[in-house]
């Protein structure tokens, strides 16, 4: 049982992918499947029942970090663009929400405009204006509201020193509302993936005069199809029930049949499973948003046919790797860290981080969806179980032919992840190459901020990583930029890689509006960085999730690789 | 005797405030920065620092604490933002996660404790306490031996497996019970007790080997003492011996015990709340402390401390009541 | 009720010092089954702890080794093969995920589990005694300032205090003794609290109250009347703690502040075998076996510890068994 796991994993969140999933659900079909579970069309009516295990403790639009702000608040919050709730690679898509289409954009995309559909309203009937879009966007940088990614502050012009219009009454210059339907934001630099940060709840109107600050999200004003009815247990239970302002007209995305939908949470993850697959009362037409299917239980599911056909598979971009410090000995050497890189045995890591089911082998950097831009290479092929000769040829180059002592940095909490179980697969598959590994575990909080300081971090350690959206601007950035090496907050540069060529190509591509375009050069730039050796791709995590009986409709997105509760039926 | 509980009320308020103390300076030095937690994933330096004075982390560590026990005698007013927040003593402050108030959040979570821990009590008092006196009165007996076994198997396995073990018994396979999912005493009584069988039966069972065994040493302790054999050897009749002498004596440590354990529960039953979705304040304290949640964590301690202080005060009374060669000093 | 005739006088029992009957004590002992069976069971537990590394070689495994070959990848990794994969090399099968050979992990993992139990209990009874009698023996004033330590002690949360020392602590520090030190310094108020009682109704014994009024200091009326009466009471609870301690070290791995990895113990083995209970049984079995095992054993041979060294209690079993003579014949009894 991961139970408490999975409360680390919640602060793990800190990475910044695993929030993302932090309200999202998974379970659902065969990757790009049709809809399965129950037959016939789905209809309106009756109660979803969602089982979880962390409760939604965040409920304000400003503080929510994801797409949606994850599944259920996306219920609730309608945004200028949305992911397009479709299967698979087609649900890496954004389309537009509230706006008429996805942004427009001029002045080499520092420019994006944006008109709202008519008819929209809140539910209490009164119309949403680009004004509440403004000011949402205004709110969340508001120390109160903290949690949002970063991208509205580096990006905005004015953004950086902005403290949100509780302290700041004026609001953001750069944020223009020249009438009630339009808007337009102006970036201090190009960025052609604006139309999917639009996706963010931070883009979700709320009205100036309902805001109640820090209170807000005890009574947020709905947008969207679903209201908050009620909200105890700082988001153990929740209620929502239809939103009587919303149309469906106005929204293609979301389907809403459910009447009712009850959010119980603060259950482990073996009672999460065990009761969508027994399946009783209520339970039939339930499902959870965060709880995936663990090997064992994915080796109990595969062996019974009726179970199995109610798992959803899905595939959310994410890479699961080893990451140097090339800066500090022995990694400073390129061949140490290349050798590392053939004597990794990916075999024993997919099955430590819960077998082939639910990690796919990695060689690259990039998630291997066409979105990111994958490209695939595998610069130091280590074949399925590691090349020990190889990893000891180099490591004789470089000097340490008499062997090699290294620490590698790990979590100690249970997630199949950075978790003890992956770290130990590496320390075993390394020995065959004459290099000992010490393992340094650490307590999951401590983890996660060892490895995001820039003075604090291990030398090697387990990392993940995951795009807040399916780009690969997002992606790559963060990790390579050389101007996001953070000094006093979270850095994620762990390589300290500061390298113009590279700083000048994320720039390059950042510019560019065509996606496919951008992607074909994210890939290349994927591809000619990984020949540094600056990280060692271990897996893809799969995600594995079970839905109750009567539950239909189900689509699974490669965003988020989790079953989208607005599709959802069970009826 | 009113001397005697002021003391006592004096020294718990002692010891809920060392505690306080201990635990704010523990995981003030802890790992993990609180502004950085409440602050998001991908905060900026600006952001922290921003986050960091509204949280008012900057202040020295023991003005920090000053001012959290200022809240809890005095209340304290903060703003949301739009307006002002009037926190009302006892204030524990705002959670750092989502400025909530802690003395909600602790009220909310009150009531499923209790009930765990009074229905595990009601289990260790007749499970481990009928057993311990059985073995005491009549060993050898087939049902003692079950018994024994079953509370012994209680004590060697982890909540977290035999709650599984139950869960998987009781709501997979049997489906005698449905998978639990707390629904207040208050709402419906009968749903209440239905859905806090297995976490009572789970928490009990671990409790009960140990009062089995108290039980059965202090039985055995009594009747050896001097007034039972003055009275066996007068001929009093064994059954009267035991129920009106015997017990009394042998059951004060029992008593004594259990309700220092009850107190306890409220602190130490986070695993069993978490093994079956009980939202109580073990599980609060545990996805608090994740978050170095500073007021969460501190309030909760300080809660399920002045529990436990309340019933060691009522132990020593009801020892001194049930046993009286035990004074109260 | 014949039976109480039997008994010996309360002064020819109460009085004698432990120490004069040390080899009464071992004959006693050694004429329960019961814990002779007990001590045998923990004798080879331990042995069988302290040969790991000998009997990993009889069978050929490493504790660490991989064995990807072992486990069916697709299937979360479940051991091919009947029974958690048990085999020819692989007496007890593997651990799913990683194929790695359970009997050598069991043996090992006995060394951390015994040794930090043992470790943890030794630490709550010597702190725990000594913080009793001093609050028992003491005045009043130490009385109430021991007390209150006792009751910071007992009203921690345990479990989250644990998780926050083994944070604190610098990463290196041995994790055993960490594991010692962090249960056996925050779960000792139990038993500080039984040892007042128990002194404070000792005290008001004849046997005490008559060495008192022959004028013996304090130290020497609990060096010589009350410790040997404390000893019984004592040793139950120690008996008690002890399994509890395993337990709580399975629970903390179950936190994820246990041992490091890979090193195994029965509580990691048991915390990270939980989910598989359905898909590989023996893999959850053979852990809580252990575990249950030794808990009997433990609890059986204190049983037997404390009858010897009381002999009032000794007596009192015979009383207890009038309708079996024999003593032998109850071994089953006192479990």
């Amino acid at each position: 049982m991961r139970q408490l796991p999975l409360i680390s994993r919640r602060v793990a969140a800190a990475a910044v992918s695993v929030v993302l999933l932090g309200g999202a659900a998974a379970c659902g079909p065969k990757q790009g499947g049709d809809a399965q579970g129950g037959g016939g069309a789905p209809k309106k009516g009756g109660t979803l029942t969602v089982l979880n295990r962390a409760p939604q403790k965040q409920f304000d639009p400003a503080r929510l970090y994801t797409s949606g702000g994850g599944n259920i608040p996306s219920l609730v919050y309608r945004t200028l663009t949305t992911r397009h709730r479709a299967n698979g690679a087609e649900g890496t898509k954004v389309v537009p929400d509230l706006a008429t289409s996805t942004g427009t954009p001029s002045d080499d995309a520092k420019v994006w405009t944006y008109k709202l559909k008519d008819g929209l309203k809140y539910e209490d009937g009164s119309p949403i204006t680009a004004a509440d879009i403004k000011y949402g966007v205004e709110r969340s940088f508001a120390p109160e509201l903290s949690g949002g990614a970063p991208y509205l502050r580096d990006w905005l012009i004015g953004g950086d020193t902005y403290q949100g219009p509780y302290k700041e009454k004026k609001g953001l210059d750069s944020i223009e509302t020249p009438d009630a339907k339009t808007i337009v934001f102006h970036l201090k630099k190009s960025e052609g993936d604006f139309p999917y940060f639009a996706t963010s709840t931070q883009f979700a109107p709320v009205p100036k005069a309902k805001d109640t600050g820090a209170k807000y999200a005890e009574h947020p004003v709905s947008s969207g199809p679903y209201k908050l009815v009620k909200n105890t247990g700082d988001g153990e239970q929740m209620l929502l029930e239809r939103n009587p302002g919303w149309s469906e007209e106005t929204d293609k995305e979301r389907h809403a049949y459910p009447d009712r939908i009850e959010v119980k949470s603060g259950l482990s993850s073996a009672v999460i499973n065990q009761r969508l697959s027994t399946g009783s009362g209520a339970d039939a037409a339930a499902v959870t948003t965060d709880t995936n299917l663990g090997p064992a239980e994915l080796a109990q599911v595969t062996g019974d046919k009726k179970l199995a056909d109610r798992v959803g598979t899905g595939h959310f971009g994410q890479t699961d790797y080893l990451a140097f410090n090339p800066k500090a000995k022995p990694f400073d050497n390129p061949k140490v860290r290349e050798a590392i890189s053939y004597a990794v045995n990916r075999t024993s890591v997919v099955n430590a981080a819960g077998g082939s089911s639910l990690a796919e082998p990695a060689t690259t950097f990039l998630p291997d969806q066409k979105s990111f831009g994958f490209t695939p290479y595998d610069h130091f092929p280590a074949g399925a179980t590691g090349n020990p000769a190889k990893a000891k040829e180099l490591l004789k180059e470089a000097g340490y032919g008499d062997g090699l002592e290294i620490t590698l940095t790990h979590s100690t909490a249970q997630n199949f992840e950075t978790s003890p179980e992956v770290a130990t697969a590496v320390q075993a598959a390394l020995k065959e190459a004459g290099i000992k590994v010490k393992l340094e575990g650490l307590e999951d909080n401590d983890y996660d901020e060892k490895i995001h300081s820039v003075d604090k971090q291990p030398d090697l350690f387990l990392a993940h990583w995951g795009g807040d959206w399916p780009s690969g601007g997002p992606f790559l950035a963060p990790i390579f930029d050389g101007r996001q090496i953070v000094k006093d907050g979270a850095n994620f540069n762990t390589a300290r890689l500061d390298d113009p060529k590279v700083n000048d190509e994320i720039d390059a591509i950042n510019k560019i509006t065509d996606h496919d375009a951008a992607a074909a050069r994210w890939g290349a730039l994927d591809k000619s960085i990984g020949q540094q050796a600056l990280t060692v791709p271990l897996f893809h995590p799969v995600y594995k999730r079970l839905y109750g009986k009567d539950v239909k409709n189900v689509v699974i997105s490669n965003w988020t690789g989790v079953l989208d509760i607005s599709q959802v039926a069970v009826k | 005797m009113t001397g005697y509980f002021l003391r006592r009320a004096l020294g718990a308020v002692v010891v809920v405030l060392v505690l306080s103390a201990v635990v704010y300076a523990t995981f003030y030095i802890a790992p993990g920065d609180p502004a950085r937690l409440a602050c998001g994933p991908r905060c900026n330096p600006e952001q922290i620092r921003q986050v960091r004075e509204q949280l008012q982390l900057n202040d020295p560590v023991y003005v920090q604490y000053w001012h959290f026990l200022q809240g809890i005698v005095a209340g304290h007013d903060y703003s949301t933002g739009t307006g002002v927040l009037h926190c009302d003593a006892p204030c524990f402050g705002l959670s750092y996660q989502n400025n909530q108030q802690v003395t909600d959040l602790i009220i909310q979570r009150l009531p499923a404790t209790a009930s765990l821990a009074t229905g595990a009590m009601a289990v260790w008092l007749l499970l481990g306490t009928g057993t311990g006196l059985l073995s005491a009165l009549r060993r050898g007996g087939a049902t003692e031996r079950v018994l024994t076994w079953l509370t012994l198997a209680g004590t060697a396995t982890p909540v977290f497996i035999s709650g599984l073990g139950l869960l998987m018994l009781f709501c997979a396979y049997l489906e005698w019970l449905p998978f639990p999912s707390y629904v207040p005493l208050t709402d419906d009584p009968e749903q209440w007790a239905w859905n806090m069988l297995l976490p009572w039966a789970a928490l009990g069972l671990l409790e009960s080997a140990k009062y089995a065994r108290l039980t059965r040493s202090s039985m055995l302790e009594t009747l050896a003492e001097d007034h039972i054999r003055t009275f066996r050897a007068y001929g009093i009749a064994e059954r009267s011996l035991i129920g009106r002498h015997a017990l009394r004596g042998a059951l004060a440590p029992v008593i004594a015990l259990s309700a220092a354990d009850f107190g306890s529960m409220f602190g130490n039953a986070m695993l069993t709340e978490m093994m079956f979705g009980l939202p109580g304040i073990g599980q609060l304290l545990v996805t608090s402390t994740q978050t170095i949640d500073l007021p969460v964590v501190v309030a909760v301690v300080m809660v399920t401390g002045t529990a436990v202080v309340i019933a060691n005060i009522a132990a020593d009374v009801l020892y001194a009541v049930a046993d009286r060669r035990v004074a109260l000093r | 009720m014949t039976n109480t005739l039997t008994l010996p006088e309360p002064e020819a029992e109460a009085a004698p010092a432990p120490a004069s009957g040390a080899r009464q004590v071992r004959r006693r002992l050694l004429a329960r089954k019961s814990a002779l069976a007990a001590a045998a069971v923990l004798g080879l537990l331990v042995l069988l702890a302290l040969g790991a590394p000998l009997l990993a070689a009889l069978e050929g495994q490493d504790p660490n080794a991989y064995h990807d070959t072992l486990v069916d990848s697709a299937r979360g990794g479940v051991p091919f093969g009947g029974f958690g994969g048990i085999s020819a090399e692989h007496w007890l099968g593997v651990e799913p995920g990683t194929g790695r050979d359970l009997f050598v992990r069991l043996l090992y993992g006995a060394r951390i589990s015994l040794t930090v139990a043992l470790g943890a209990t030794l630490v709550q009874v010597v702190v725990g005694v000594a913080v009793g009698l001093g609050a028992a023996l003491g005045n009043r004033f130490t009385d109430s300032l021991l007390s209150h330590v006792t009751d910071v002690m007992v009203a921690m949360p345990l479990l989250v205090f644990a998780i926050a020392l083994v944070a604190v602590v610098p990463a290196d520090f041995p994790r055993p003794v960490l594991l010692v030190v962090a249960i056996g310094l925050l779960a000792w108020g139990g038993m500080a609290r039984l040892v007042r009682a128990q002194t404070l109704s000792l005290k008001k014994l004849d046997f005490v109250s008559a060495a008192r009024l022959t004028g013996g200091s304090s130290w020497r009326i609990a060096r010589r009347e009350l410790l040997p009466s404390l000893a019984a009471p004592v040793i139950t609870y120690a008996a008690i703690l002890l399994p509890t301690n395993i337990v709580l070290e399975a629970s903390m791995s179950f936190l994820g502040v246990g041992v490091k990895p890979p090193t195994p113990s029965w509580g990691q083995m048991l915390s990270t075998a939980t989910t598989w209970f359905r898909a590989d049984p023996l893999y959850v079995l053979l852990p809580a076996l252990m575990l249950f095992v030794t808990t009997l054993a433990f609890t059986v041979l204190g049983d037997g510890v404390r009858a010897a060294l009381d002999p009032r209690e000794a007596s009192r079993l015979r009383v207890g068994r009038s309708r079996r003579t024999s003593r032998t014949s109850g071994a089953g009894g006192a479990q």
